[in-house]
C-alpha cells in the first residue's frame, strides 16, 4: 500500500492540510485543496502555467512532490494580489493587455514576481531569460517584456512592493 | 512600439469614445489574479475521473481488448469499449463538405476492429480518483496486429496503395481554371517552377482539452468544456443518441484555440459516460494524449509555375496542391478549397489554373488550424515571389508592386472583395520597418524577407453563416450582454462590450458579457474562421443599435427634439446642439421601464449567403471578404552551424477598424510567434504514423530568448465588413510570418531551404548542396 | 501521477546512505531537485519502490573556493552556480552551460549532482566540468571514494555509481593563469532545450605554447566525453590554423553521434567539427 503522509502546507500565508501520497505532486496537491489559479500545462516543467514561489524561489509545482513543499510558505498568483488590490505585476499586465488567453500567465506572473525580486531593474536579458521556462501561445511575448519592466519601473517608484 | 495609420479621409467624421481605444479588457483582470476559472477548474460532489486507453500503432486491426482486469478495479466505475457503443460513431464528414458524403468515412467512437491512426481511442474509463483511473488503464490488455498502412500522401495517390477508408485516397479535390493558362504562359518570357513542403503543426495551446459533464434534472446532459464551439452540442446529441435540446454545452473562457479545438475533442467521451453512470465525469487530457487528441496542421505539397514578362508581369499560373489528409476526413475538404482560392495570394493572376486534392494517410488526422489552408498557399506564392524576382533582378518590393490585386479587382475565384486592398501600403511600411541592417561578422550573415497575403474573415459564404446577440440595459443603467461566442484569448467578449458600450453611450466598466452557453446565451457561431468580431460584433452593434434607437425615441420626446439629435455618452443622454438637455441614462432607463417599454433587443446578423463556386471553374464567391498586409523581418544566420536567428519582425495589417488596439497587437505579436515556429523550429515527427515527438521538450516552440521584440504596424481603412469597417485580424496575423522568415533566410546565404521548418539542419545541408554543385 | 512508492526523509548524510543502503532488494532511489525523476517516473521509465528525500541533507550543500580546488556540494543548484561570481570567474564555462540550462524553475531546483547523475548524453553540466577535470567524490554507508568525473561514464546511462552511493561533492582545480574556457550549445532552439550539439573548451597557453587543452562533447555519443584525440593535437604547439582544422577534424572522426529527431549523425559530426574550431580559435586568438 503506497504510503500517505498528513502534509502541511503554508499556502498565500494560510496553513492547509492534507493527506497525500508521496507521489503526490505540489500541483496535484494545491489543486485538490482548491487553488485552482495553479494551472497544469505538461506535468514535466516543459511549460510553466504550474509556476509558484516556495519560500520566494519560482519552482514548477508539477516537478516539486507535495512533502518537498512540507514547512515551506507555498504563493501563488492569488497570494500576490486580487481583484480588489492587485499587485503592480497583475495590473501590468491587464492594462498592457499582456494576458490573451491567459492560461500561462499564473505561472508567467510568478516567474516576473521572481525576476523582479532577482532583479529590481531587470535587463531585457534578465527578462527573457528568467522567462525561458514559461510558454505562451498567443501573445508573442512582446507584451509580456513590457508589462514586466513596467511592473518594475512602478515597484521601484512605490519603494519596493510586497 | 506600434504606429498607427488612419485613413485621414474617413477619419474626418468618425469619433469613437470606446472603441479604437487600448481599454483594459473585461477579462484580464480575472485571469492575472487567478480569478478566472477555465473549464478544468469546475468540480462536482461524486465526481469521477476519467482515462482515455489509446492505440500504440497506426494502422492495425483491434485483435483482443480485455478489460475484465480493469473493470475488477476496487474504484474503478465504468470501462466503456465498442461493444457498449457498437453502432455510435461521430459524423467526420459533413454532407456538403465533399459535395457528397464518402461512404465508411465516419470515425467510431472507440475502435471496434480497425485502427486507423497512432491514439486512436480503444476504451473509455471512469473511476473514483484519477490515480485509480491510470491504475485501471495500465490494467486494459490489447493487441495490435499491424497492417500494411500508408504515411506519404504521394504513396496514398499510387495505384494499389493501403486504403485508409472508401475507395481510394482521395478526400477531395478542387479546382480553379481561369482565363487562357496556355497562351498565357505562351507569352511569358520566363517560366519558374518550384516546389514547396510545409509540415504538420501542433495548436500547443497551453490548456489541454478538458471538460466535466452531468446529467441535470430534465435529464439534459451539461457539458462544461474547452471548446471553440459550442454549437457541437448536435453532433454530440446525434452521436450519443439523444434528442439535440438534451445536450447543453457551456464554455469556459478557453485557454487556447488557433483551430485546435474547433472539432470535438472530448465532449461525446463525457457525455457518454455521465449517461452510462449517472454520476459527473470530469476528462482531462494530459500533454501527451493533448498532441495525439486533437487534429493538426496539413502538411502541404505546393508545386507553382509561374509564367512572367521579363518586366516581371505575371502572365499565368499553374498550382498543383496535396494535402496530407490524415486518417479521418474532418475539415480537410475546407482546408483544401481555402489553399485553391488563396493560390495565387494577392496578385491579379487572370489565366490561373490551380488543382487542390487532400489525401487519407495513416498519420494523425488533420483540420483546422489559424490559416487554415490559405497560410500554406501565402508560403508558397510568397517564396516563389522571391524566386521570380531573383532570376528576373528585380527588387522583390518591386516585382510584387507591379502585380498586387489592387481594389475593386477580381481575385482568384472572379469574385471582388467589396473592401480595400492596402497590400502595397503594408509591404512598404513593413519594408521601410526594418530599418538599417544589421552586421555581419565572421560565420554570421543576414538576410531580409517580406511576405505579402491575401487572407479571408468570416466563413465560406456558402455555409450561410448567421449569429445572434442580445443587448440590455438594467434599472441602474448598466449593460448586459448576451451572446453565444467562446472567448479563445483573442478578447472576443471584451470587443463585444466595446461596442455595445459605444452604441449605447457608456463606459466598458458598466458591461458585464455572458456568453458561450448554447442554452442560454443566443446561438452566435463559433470562434473559428476569423469570423467572432466579424459576426457577432456586427450581431451585438445591430441589438446595441437597436436597443438605443428606442431609448433614443423616448428621450427625444422628453427633450422636444427628433430621435436622430439624441446622443449618448459616458451614461448620459443629451440633445446633441444643445448639450444643457440632457440626464442621466439612468432616468431614461426608469422612464422606460415604468412605462413598459423594452429594454433590450434579439438581433441577427447574417453574412452574405452565395451558392458554391462553380466545381468546373472554381469561380464564384467563397467568403464574405478578404484582409490584407505584410510581414517583413531580418534574420541572421550562422553559416557553419545552420543556426537561425530572428533580428527583427515587423507587421503591417490593415484591420479595417481597431477595436482594441492593443488586443490586435497581441493578435499581431502571437501571430508572429506561431509562424516563426512554423517557420524554423516546430516539428512534429511521426514513424509509421507514430508520434515521435509528444512533449514541449520535443515540439519546440519559440520561447522568450527566441522571439524578437514585435511591431506592429496598424492601417485602418475603415473599408471592412465587420462593425464599424473592422476586418478581421485572428488568421491574416499568422499567414505572412513564415514565408517572409524562408525569404529572409534564402536572402542571408543565397540559397533557398523548400522545406519548412528550416533546421540548422537543413541550411547546412542547402549549403553543402550548392557548394557541391 | 500513479506511481506508488515510500518515502525516507532522512535528516542528514549518514541517515540517507543509510537509506540506500537498506534497500532490501527493492529499488531504492535518492532524490533531489527531481527535475529528471519525476520526469522519468511519471513516464515510467522509473519505477522506484521507495524514493530517500534529499531536501534536508545540508552536507550536500555548500561551496568551497580553496587557493586550489573549487568544490561544490552535489545538491549545488543550477541556480546557485549563476549566483556565484566566484563560478563565474573560476568556471566560465559552466556559467554559459548554466544559463542555457532549462528554464528558471527547473534551474533552481535541478542539481549539479543529479545533472552528472542522470547519465545523459546530453547533460549540459558535464562537459565543462569535464574540461575543469573534475572529480567526484562518491559515498556509501560503507565507504567514501572520490572518482575522475572522465571515469565516471561507463556507457549509454550507465555510471560508476553504486545505488547505494550518493555524488556528495564535486570539485576542480583551479584554472592555471592565462586560460580560456568555454561552453557552446547549439539547440533546435534558445531558450530551454535538449543539446543537439555541446562543445566545451579550456586552454591553457605558455609562452605562446598550448600547454594543456581539454575538449569535451555532449549529445554526440553515448556518454559526454572528453575528446583526448583532438586534446593531444593541440597540446605543447603553437597553434595554427591547420593544427586547429586537425584538432576539429580529430574531434568529429573520434565522436559517434547517432540520428534522432533532433538532428542526424552526419549533422552532429559537421557541428562538432565547426564548433570544436571555432572555439579553440576564439580561445587561442584571445590568449596567445
Amino acid at each position: 500500500m503506497p504510503e500517505t503522509r498528513t502534509i502541511t502546507l503554508r499556502i498565500n500565508g494560510r496553513e492547509e492540510e492534507g493527506r497525500f501520497p508521496a507521489q503526490r505532486t505540489l500541483l496535484e496537491a494545491l489543486r485538490h485543496l482548491g487553488h485552482m489559479e495553479v494551472k497544469c500545462g505538461c506535468e514535466k516543467g516543459d511549460c510553466g502555467a504550474c509556476a509558484v514561489l516556495l519560500d520566494g524561489m519560482a519552482v514548477d509545482s508539477c516537478l516539486t512532490l507535495a512533502w518537498m513543499a512540507a514547512g515551506k510558505e507555498v504563493t501563488t498568483v492569488s497570494g500576490l494580489g486580487d481583484l480588489d488590490s492587485p499587485h503592480p505585476l497583475q495590473t501590468a499586465f491587464a492594462d498592457g493587455g499582456a494576458a490573451q488567453c491567459g492560461y500561462c500567465i499564473p505561472g508567467i506572473i510568478i516567474a516576473a514576481k521572481a525576476i523582479i525580486d532577482a532583479h529590481p531593474e531587470p535587463s531585457e536579458d534578465d527578462i527573457r531569460l528568467g522567462l525561458s521556462g514559461n510558454l505562451c501561445r498567443c501573445t508573442g511575448y512582446t507584451k509580456i517584456f513590457e508589462a514586466i519592466a513596467d511592473a518594475a519601473g512602478e515597484m521601484r517608484a512605490e519603494g519596493g512592493a510586497p | 512600439m506600434t504606429q498607427t495609420d488612419v485613413d485621414p479621409g474617413t477619419l474626418a467624421n468618425v469619433q469613437f469614445r470606446q472603441v479604437g481605444k487600448p481599454l483594459t479588457r473585461t477579462d484580464a483582470p480575472g485571469k492575472v489574479t487567478g480569478r478566472t476559472p477555465y473549464a478544468g477548474d469546475y468540480v462536482m460532489p461524486n465526481m469521477l475521473h476519467m482515462r482515455v486507453v489509446r492505440a500504440d500503432i497506426a494502422s492495425a486491426r483491434l485483435a483482443r481488448l480485455d478489460v475484465s482486469k480493469a473493470r475488477a478495479l476496487a474504484g474503478v466505475a465504468c470501462v466503456l469499449t465498442a461493444d457498449e457503443v457498437t453502432d455510435r460513431t461521430a459524423a467526420t464528414d459533413i454532407p456538403g463538405q465533399t459535395g457528397q458524403k464518402r461512404l465508411d468515412t465516419d470515425q467510431p467512437i472507440l475502435v471496434k476492429d480497425r485502427v486507423r491512426y497512432f491514439g486512436e481511442p480503444l476504451a473509455l474509463i471512469a473511476a473514483e480518483t484519477r490515480d485509480i483511473a491510470d491504475h485501471a488503464a495500465e490494467l486494459i490488455e490489447f493487441e495490435l496486429e499491424p497492417i500494411p498502412g500508408v504515411y506519404d500522401p504521394l504513396e496514398a495517390l499510387k495505384p494499389g496503395a493501403p486504403l485508409v477508408y472508401g475507395e481510394d485516397n482521395i478526400v477531395a479535390e478542387r479546382k480553379i481554371r481561369k482565363g487562357d493558362v496556355e497562351a498565357g504562359f505562351a507569352r511569358a518570357d520566363l517560366v519558374v517552377g518550384n516546389t514547396y513542403k510545409t509540415p504538420f503543426q501542433e495548436h500547443a495551446f497551453l490548456e489541454p482539452e478538458v471538460g466535466l459533464a452531468w446529467v441535470d434534472e430534465n435529464d439534459v446532459v451539461n457539458i462544461r468544456v474547452s471548446t471553440q464551439v459550442i454549437e457541437h452540442f448536435r453532433p454530440i446529441a446525434d452521436a450519443i443518441g439523444v434528442p439535440h435540446n438534451k445536450v447543453r454545452v457551456r464554455g469556459a473562457l478557453v485557454g487556447g484555440g488557433f483551430g485546435g479545438k474547433e472539432d470535438l475533442t472530448v465532449e461525446v467521451y463525457l457525455a457518454l459516460l455521465a449517461k452510462q453512470t449517472g454520476r459527473p465525469v470530469r476528462l482531462e487530457y494530459s500533454r501527451e494524449d493533448s498532441f495525439v487528441g486533437h487534429g493538426k496542421r496539413h502538411p502541404f505539397i505546393l508545386t507553382y509555375r509561374t509564367g512572367v514578362t521579363k518586366d516581371g508581369k505575371i502572365t499565368a499560373l499553374d498550382v498543383q496542391m496535396i494535402a496530407d489528409a490524415g486518417a479521418y476526413v474532418f475539415l480537410s475538404p475546407y482546408v483544401v478549397l481555402y489553399a485553391l482560392v488563396a493560390a495565387p495570394g494577392p496578385y491579379r493572376v487572370d489565366n490561373l489554373n490551380v488543382f487542390a486534392q487532400a489525401v487519407a494517410t495513416n498519420n494523425m488526422y488533420t483540420s483546422a488550424f489559424r490559416g487554415f489552408g490559405a497560410l500554406q498557399a501565402c508560403t508558397a506564392y510568397e517564396q516563389q515571389m522571391d524566386e521570380i524576382a531573383n532570376t528576373l533582378g528585380i527588387d522583390r518590393l518591386e516585382l510584387r508592386r507591379r502585380n498586387f490585386l489592387k481594389t475593386g479587382e477580381p481575385m482568384s475565384t472572379g469574385f471582388v472583395p467589396p473592401s480595400a486592398i492596402w497590400t502595397e501600403q503594408c509591404a512598404e511600411k513593413a519594408w521601410a520597418g526594418l530599418g538599417e541592417p544589421s552586421p555581419e561578422k565572421g560565420p554570421i550573415r543576414t538576410g531580409r524577407g517580406l511576405a505579402c497575403y491575401q487572407q479571408s474573415y468570416g466563413r465560406l459564404t456558402f455555409l450561410h453563416d448567421t449569429s445572434e446577440a442580445w443587448v440590455g440595459v438594467e434599472m441602474d443603467g448598466t449593460v448586459v450582454v448576451r451572446s453565444g461566442v467562446t472567448d479563445i484569448g483573442a478578447g472576443q467578449i471584451s470587443a463585444l462590450g466595446q461596442i455595445a458600450v459605444e452604441v449605447l453611450g457608456v463606459t466598458l466598466d458598466n458591461v458585464v458579457i455572458y456568453n458561450s452557453d448554447s442554452a442560454v446565451t443566443p446561438l452566435a457561431g463559433t470562434t473559428t474562421a476569423t469570423r467572432a468580431l466579424y459576426m457577432t460584433g456586427n450581431a451585438a452593434k445591430q441589438a446595441a443599435e437597436g436597443l438605443r434607437a428606442r431609448l433614443a425615441e423616448r428621450a427625444a420626446q422628453e427633450f422636444g427634439a427628433a430621435p436622430d439629435e439624441i446622443d449618448m455618452a459616458f451614461n448620459e443622454v443629451f440633445v446633441i446642439d444643445r448639450p444643457e438637455q440632457r440626464m442621466p441614462l439612468v432616468e431614461l432607463v426608469r422612464t422606460c421601464a415604468a412605462e413598459g417599454i423594452h429594454r433590450s433587443e434579439l438581433a441577427i446578423f447574417r453574412a452574405p449567403f452565395s451558392d458554391f463556386l462553380d466545381p468546373e471553374t472554381g469561380q464564384g464567391q467563397a467568403h464574405p471578404d478578404y484582409a490584407y498586409g505584410a510581414h517583413a523581418v531580418e534574420v541572421s544566420v550562422d553559416v557553419e552551424t545552420g543556426e537561425v536567428e530572428v533580428l527583427k519582425s515587423i507587421a503591417a495589417h490593415d484591420v479595417g477598424q481597431c477595436i482594441n488596439p492593443a488586443a490586435v497587437e497581441g493578435q499581431i505579436q502571437g501571430g508572429a510567434q506561431n509562424g516563426q515556429g512554423y517557420a524554423l523550429s516546430e516539428e512534429m515527427l511521426y514513424e509509421e504514423g507514430r508520434l515521435v515527438t509528444p512533449s514541449f521538450s520535443e515540439y519546440l516552440m519559440p520561447t522568450a530568448m527566441d522571439m524578437p521584440n514585435v511591431e506592429c504596424i496598424i492601417l485602418e481603412s475603415r473599408s471592412g465588413v465587420g462593425p464599424f469597417g473592422a476586418k478581421g485580424i485572428g488568421e491574416p496575423a499568422m499567414t505572412a510570418v513564415a514565408p517572409a522568415i524562408a525569404n529572409a533566410v534564402a536572402d542571408a546565404i543565397g540559397v533557398r531551404v523548400f522545406e519548412m521548418p528550416i533546421t540548422p539542419e537543413r541550411v547546412v545541408t542547402a549549403l553543402q548542396q550548392r557548394d557541391a554543385s | 501521477m500513479y506511481a506508488p512508492f515510500e518515502l525516507d526523509i532522512p535528516t542528514d548524510l549518514d541517515g540517507a546512505l543509510a537509506a540506500l543502503a537498506n534497500g532490501g532488494g527493492k529499488t531504492v532511489l535518492p532524490i533531489a531537485g527531481g527535475t529528471n525523476l519525476i520526469v522519468d517516473i511519471r513516464a515510467k521509465r522509473e519505477r522506484p519502490d521507495r524514493m530517500v528525500g534529499l531536501g534536508e541533507v545540508d552536507e550536500l550543500l555548500g561551496m568551497d573556493f580553496g587557493p586550489e580546488r573549487i568544490a561544490i556540494g552535489g545538491r549545488t543548484t543550477v541556480s546557485d552556480l549563476l549566483r556565484s561570481p566566484e563560478i563565474a570567474q573560476a568556471a566560465p564555462s559552466l556559467i554559459d552551460a548554466a544559463r542555457l540550462f532549462g528554464g528558471l524553475m527547473v534551474r533552481n531546483t535541478g542539481t549539479v549532482a543529479g545533472n552528472i547523475a542522470s547519465g545523459s548524453p546530453a547533460a549540459d553540466l558535464v562537459p565543462p566540468l569535464l574540461v575543469l577535470d573534475a572529480e567526484l567524490t562518491l559515498a556509501s554507508a560503507s565507504a567514501t571514494r572520490t572518482l575522475a568525473l572522465d571515469d565516471y561514464y561507463l556507457g549509454y546511462k550507465q555510471d560508476a555509481r553504486r545505488p547505494d552511493e550518493l555524488i556528495t561533492r564535486i570539485s576542480w582545480p583551479r584554472l592555471p593563469e592565462n586560460s580560456a574556457n568555454t561552453f557552446y550549445k547549439l539547440a533546435r532552439r534558445k531558450g530551454d532545450a535538449i543539446t543537439v550539439t555541446g562543445v566545451a573548451v579550456t586552454l591553457s597557453v605558455t609562452d605562446g605554447s598550448c600547454t594543456r587543452a581539454r575538449i569535451a562533447l555532449a549529445s554526440v555519443a553515448p556518454i559526454v566525453r572528453r575528446v583526448k584525440e583532438a586534446e593531444a593535437v593541440l597540446e605543447g604547439e603553437a597553434l595554427t590554423p591547420a593544427l586547429i582544422d586537425e584538432a576539429a577534424t580529430a574531434a568529429a572522426d573520434a565522436c559517434t553521434p547517432i540520428d534522432d529527431i533532433r538532428a542526424s549523425a552526419g549533422y552532429r559530426r559537421h557541428t562538432v567539427q565547426a564548433l570544436t574550431r571555432r572555439l579553440v580559435t576564439q580561445a587561442w586568438d584571445r590568449l596567445a
